[in-house]
């Protein structure tokens, strides 16, 4: 049972950053992909309908670590504590971007908006890589050092280059495989830093009984949850914006 | 204060902060998911119009809603991470089932519903809201469920010192839940319905132009306050035999008298109050009567009140403990948590989202106030290709 949750904790994070990675990396790159007023409304729109399905990848695999790996969620949570605080409020921050920037008038108070999309989306990236590279050093006492950072600016560019790929393709016609490719790269850094714990995570895995009590009542849901998945991508990948973020 | 207490205020803001939020999601989801079921078996454009400015009321609270979940989710692991390694293989599982079986679909259905207006059949589109509805009330019984074993320990042993889950049953059996659920599911649908009644109160009493939209409006935010505050006070009568026989000092302390004392005053009498008016529906009386419609505008923030008081009540009530008889607060905080560690998440959290709050609450305001003339939810889309560049002339 511990492996079937340990392949379910990395398909979450796979996915977490090969979807919601182009959500993050569109808004770093809002200012610069979007200009004037109309061109980031186009890309918030393009991006728009994806989000609420995206960010709940991360959701799920912060359920999956309190309900199947208890001991190490908080270790790992408060082991990084600055850099899991600085997540979150990125995290709140870009919704709040997202959710207010079109719920009253005013250009001021649009392009206020599109700057918490932006710093939210940018603190969440350097979040991220610094957490990550905390993880794959084994939690040092100062993550934020030298070496954290830089791996939060390398996360932050391959997410930029991944937002890229998908305003390219949902906007301008580009083809799929080039999205798909930046998907991968997107997730390729989470994934080697949980095969590198993975001896750790299956060690510290919650009993037999509360696993197994876990998949019985998850695994006749998986269907709705990829079903739900699949059907957001066959709504609103073509044709014209929605208009509400 | 010491780092217990901040981590307990930490935990008790945004705690609250979610529980306003939230509980007005849970009451508006299924008052909207009606009048959008209303929408597509009559096809009445007024039902149109109400699914829109009602659903971008609950859709604007929504977001808070989530906002201060996150910080909610991930605060056991930051501050009390004595819960999870002594306790988090039984309390793990209802939290995990909530996020994976609850909270993902509610927010992949929510973004098909908020955004898939002119591209979804219709059928399909009103499945949404109700899927988005079924799978928040589930969210709430898998959320009380992990309160209600903080509570009261039901279904596990101690081996080790470590809890342990032996009948999954039981965690949903447990008399702190039974009673509770539907005490604060009432509690939802009251607070929906009073926002949905001050509202139309608001403006009948202003006279504005949407008459007709506001006369049906009251009608179903009046109905659902009698049904939720009848629900609530008759939960919250029944639980009194089920924490005597728990938690026997539960109302001791000052708060969880004071909260208890205001509950049952406060409570009772707006139940009073609205279910002496709600007979003049009839023939849309209280519509008619102006006078009533300040009485309805005074009584619509209680319900909001009265669960913050129930939240104070529940949770200061079984102090000192976390898991009621096993953990104490104190045993369960993250060893070796600072002072500047926690004064500086404290003071980052509650700032950020007390200030989304006051914006959030603003909006709603707005977005009431404006009535059904504008209404951003279902707006017509926009085209993906580019603007035009503006010619420039030379």
């Amino acid at each position: 049972m511990e492996i079937v949750w340990f392949t379910t904790f990395a398909v979450l994070l796979a996915g977490y950053f090969a979807l919601e990675g182009f959500d993050i990396g569109l808004g770093v790159l809002l200012p610069v992909l979007g200009r004037s007023p109309a061109a980031r409304d186009r890309l918030v729109g393009a991006m728009a309908p994806f989000v609420l399905a995206n960010e709940v990848w991360l959701l799920a695999l912060a359920g999956v670590l309190f309900g199947a790996f208890p001991a190490l969620e908080g270790t790992v949570l408060s082991g990084l504590y600055p850099l899991v605080v600085v997540v979150l409020l990125a995290w709140i921050v870009r919704d709040a971007g997202l959710w207010f920037r079109r719920r009253a008038g005013g250009a001021r108070w649009r392009l206020v908006w599109d700057g918490a999309v932006c710093a939210g989306s940018a603190g969440l990236a350097l979040g991220w890589g610094a957490a990550l590279t905390a993880v794959a050093r084994g939690l040092p006492d100062s993550p934020l050092d030298p070496l954290g950072l830089a791996g939060g600016v390398a996360l932050l560019a391959l997410l930029a280059w991944h937002g890229r790929t998908f305003a390219a393709w949902r906007l301008d016609g580009a083809r799929g495989g080039a999205l798909l490719l930046s998907a991968c790269a997107a997730a390729l850094p989470a994934v080697l830093v949980v095969a590198g714990a993975a001896g750790r995570m299956l060690g510290d895995a919650a009993p037999d009984q509360t696993l197994t009590v876990l998949g019985v009542m998850v695994v006749p849901f998986v269907p709705f949850l990829v079903g739900a998945q699949v059907w957001v991508w066959r709504t609103f990948s073509k044709g014209a914006l929605p208009t509400f973020f | 204060m010491d780092v217990v207490d901040l981590a307990r205020l930490q935990f008790a803001v945004t705690g609250n902060l979610h529980f306003l939020f939230v509980v007005l999601t849970l009451g508006l989801a299924p008052l909207v998911a009606i009048m959008h079921t209303r929408l597509a078996i009559t096809g009445n454009p007024l039902y149109e119009r109400m699914t829109r400015f009602w659903g971008q009321i609950y859709v604007i609270n929504y977001a808070l809603g989530i906002f201060t979940g996150l910080v909610m989710e991930f605060q056991f692991g930051l501050n009390w991470s004595g819960l999870t390694s002594y306790a988090g293989d039984v309390f793990g599982t209802p939290l995990a089932l909530e996020t994976l079986l609850a909270f993902f679909l509610e927010s992949t259905f929510l973004g098909l519903w908020i955004f898939g207006w002119h591209r979804l059949p219709r059928r399909l589109h009103v499945a949404c809201i109700w899927l988005v509805t079924l799978t928040a009330y589930a969210s709430a019984l898998f959320i009380m469920v992990a309160n209600s074993f903080l509570q009261h320990p039901a279904a596990a042993v101690e081996e080790g010192g470590r809890l342990v889950l032996r009948n999954f049953g039981a965690l949903f059996t447990n008399p702190s839940l039974v009673a509770a659920l539907p005490h604060v599911l009432g509690a939802g649908v009251w607070a929906g319905g009073s926002v949905v009644m001050g509202a139309s109160a608001y403006h009948l009493f202003r006279r504005t132009a949407e008459r007709e939209f506001f006369t049906r409006s009251l009608r179903i935010g009046v109905l659902a306050v009698v049904v939720g505050s009848f629900v609530t006070v008759w939960f919250g009568y029944t639980q009194f035999d089920k924490v005597a026989s728990i938690q026997p000092d539960k109302f001791k302390g000052v708060v969880p008298a004071l909260g208890i004392a205001l509950m049952m005053g406060l409570g009772q009498l707006v139940l009073l109050v609205v279910w002496c008016l709600a007979p003049l529906l009839f023939r849309d009386l209280l519509a008619r009567w102006r006078w009533t419609h300040p009485v309805l505008m005074i009584i619509a923030p209680a319900p909001f009140g009265l669960v913050i008081a129930g939240w104070l009540t529940r949770e200061v009530g079984r102090q000192p403990w976390l898991v009621y008889g096993k953990l104490s607060v104190a045993d369960a905080l993250t060893p070796g948590l600072t002072p500047a560690a926690i004064t500086a998440s404290f003071a980052a959290f509650v700032g950020v989202l007390g200030l989304l709050a006051v914006v959030d609450w603003t909006l709603i305001i707005r977005a009431v106030r404006r009535g059904p003339g504008e209404v951003a939810l279902g707006a017509p889309d926009q085209s993906a290709d580019p603007a035009p560049t503006p010619a420039h002339s030379f």
